[in-house]
């Protein structure tokens, strides 16, 4: 990606170029699904669980990606459960220190049949304080920094709808049950998407964990290639496309569904990543979680942050939802050290 | 040494040429097959393709012919899953089949478990199966403990959302020499460091063997997290308990 003769961009401005993969100032730093943490709870009085369930808390603690950790997005969708809230899962809601979590043990459908989508759905608090949230941040932070919403893809919600063994062993002995499935589930995903737009979003992060932890690339592309390409033809503005763990293997197909971006993970390398993707799809990854921003320091996350960098990916952050003891230190690292790469490499022209 | 010729189920013998690849697991599996008989490795083959069904059929036939349910076990359903554990390691297959396979195993398992209970065949360990706190997650969890039950271990599944007290309680309660933790999330791993350093706490630490696994977690993070070992899937969870109850007893003698 071209940073050379660029006119310095606000946070936003560099965030949509990268969407688009066009030359920017320096790499945007990035979190599409959420870099929520214990400190930045306290820091601004905006605990879980009531952050993920009242849009004021909720832009409180999301502008602190931008003012405090110096990222060029804010993320208010912290979770990956309020669709499947107003859906009627039931929510294990837990603590500060706990991310909520659907009982997927408890599921609410079994077949496409039992579909049905409750008419208060977008008007449903745990789905309108997003949209609520999303227009304070707009009114807040104005055109400064880049506002990135959430909308459930169909397969992720068949999880937590279905429960995942169940959802997986009828994607396994009934293809089309399923895709009737995914077919009826799509719709919300679309008018999800659209009404984050209109609140506000600059761009949506859809998350669909058809990931090679779980499923194989073939899957993805029976099951969920044509639905993303239709995702990014309906939805009006920049998607991101979230899949946790290995990707590799389906990265080609995600490449051709015309999303803007793709969120990969650190168990798929930049430069083989990159090197699949070429340049039909922008790229933000990909920090490792667990052991290099919970358990490692700052130079470790130096390190991570210069590998992407030197493979030429579009936006650097976290691989996924932080945990949420994350220290503020490490993460104020990779602004740091994607400024410093920045610097080196001018210096070296 | 027996040749795949001496296999004498054709599924099997194309599976064991199309899928398994090391030469030592190669000679391993072709021996287990040749041994085994064609009654058997019918089983094995309703096993390896997820057809509930038939392996519950097969598995009734068998005891109502007389087989031993011992030998049902080993030689049909747990030599079956064997190979399907090669297939998921090697990403030939993926969770909704192994999910498939499982079903199947559990259908035979249904039939043989109340004969073994009945008979008091004397248990491998005890083990404590639990996936940590704030993460709901099971499927690996509940692969491991069925893999675990068929190898001969006691198992006392705790379930999600595991709280270090829990885990703590169970391990006394039972006097369970192996915890197994689960964790699918990454947000949820570092719950697994915590009921390590609670055992430490609780000066327990050195009464209990811990084993840690989930598609996020690594070698390098059960390593660090001061964990006893780490097992990639749920073949690799048996024969690390298998070896963890060796260290138990060799420590113990």
């Amino acid at each position: 990606m071209s940073t050379q003769n660029i006119a310095p961009m606000t946070s936003r401005e560099r965030v949509l170029a990268a969407l688009k993969r066009e030359p920017v100032d320096r790499t945007p730093v990035c979190n599409p699904t959420s870099v929520a943490t214990v400190e930045l709870m306290d820091l601004v009085d905006a605990p879980f669980p009531d952050a993920n369930r009242k849009a004021d808390l909720m832009a409180r603690l999301a502008a602190t990606s931008y003012t405090e950790l110096g990222f060029d997005t804010v993320m208010p969708v912290f979770t990956i459960i309020q669709e499947s809230s107003a859906l009627g899962c039931k929510i294990q809601w837990e603590k500060k220190d706990n991310w909520p979590t659907v009982r997927m043990t408890e599921p609410i459908w079994s077949k496409p049949e039992d579909i049905k989508i409750p008419a208060d759905f977008m008007s449903h608090p745990d789905t309108r304080c997003v949209i609520d949230a999303i227009k304070i941040l707009r009114k807040e932070l104005g055109d400064e920094v880049a506002i990135i919403g959430k909308t459930m893809g169909p397969w992720s919600q068949g999880y937590h709808c279905f429960g995942v063994e169940r959802f997986l062993l009828m994607s396994r002995d009934d293809p089309d049950k399923t895709k009737r499935c995914l077919d009826k589930l799509k719709d919300l995903t679309v008018a999800y998407g659209i009404a984050q737009f209109e609140a506000g979003a600059d761009a949506v992060t859809l998350p669909d964990h058809a990931t090679g932890d779980l499923v194989s690339g073939q899957y993805y592309d029976r099951y969920l290639l044509d639905l993303h390409t239709e995702f990014a033809e309906r939805i009006p503005g920049p998607i991101i496309l979230h899949i946790c763990g290995r990707t590799v293997d389906r990265m080609d197909s995600i490449a051709r569904t015309g999303m803007s971006a793709f969120h990969y993970d650190s168990k798929n390398g930049a430069q083989e990543s990159m090197d699949v993707v070429k340049d039909r799809i922008a790229l933000v990854g990909n920090i490792n979680n667990p052991q290099t921003l919970f358990a490692r320091g700052p130079e470790e996350v130096r390190k991570e942050v210069y590998e992407n960098l030197d493979a030429g990916i579009h936006m650097v952050g976290p691989e996924c939802a932080i945990p949420l003891q994350t220290s503020i230190e490490n993460l104020k690292e990779i602004p740091l050290a994607v400024k410093d790469w920045h610097k080196e490499h001018t210096a070296a022209h | 040494m027996a040749q795949l010729a001496d296999v004498t189920n054709e599924f099997i013998r194309e599976e064991i040429e199309e899928y398994i690849q090391r030469p030592d697991e190669i000679e391993r599996i072709v021996e287990l097959f040749a041994r085994v008989s064609p009654k058997m490795q019918d089983i094995a083959a309703a096993i390896i393709e997820g057809e509930d069904d038939v392996a519950d059929e097969l598995t009734q036939q068998a005891l109502a012919d007389g087989v031993d349910a011992l030998e049902i076990m080993d030689d049909g359903l747990i030599a079956g899953m064997s190979i399907v554990g090669i297939k998921f390691r090697e990403a030939f297959i993926f969770v909704p089949e192994v999910l498939a396979c499982a079903r199947a195993m559990k259908a035979g398992m249904g039939h043989i478990e109340p004969i073994l209970s009945a008979a008091g065949v004397e248990s491998q360990g005890t083990v404590i199966m639990g996936t940590v706190k704030g993460d709901l997650h099971d499927i690996g969890k509940n692969l491991c403990i069925m893999m675990l039950r068929g190898a001969g271990f006691t198992v006392h599944d705790l379930g999600v959302d595991v709280g270090e007290d829990t885990f703590i309680d169970a391990v006394e309660e039972h006097g369970a020499p192996i915890l197994g933790m689960s964790a699918l999330l990454t947000t949820t791993m570092p719950n697994m460091g915590k009921t390590i350093e609670a055992f430490i706490d609780a000066d327990l630490r050195e009464d209990v063997k811990i084993m840690v696994g989930g598609a996020p977690v690594t070698q390098e993070f059960a390593d660090d997290m001061g964990a006893d070992g780490y097992g990639k899937d749920a073949l690799s969870c048996v024969s690390l308990a298998k070896s963890l109850m060796q260290e138990v007893k060799a420590e113990s003698a």
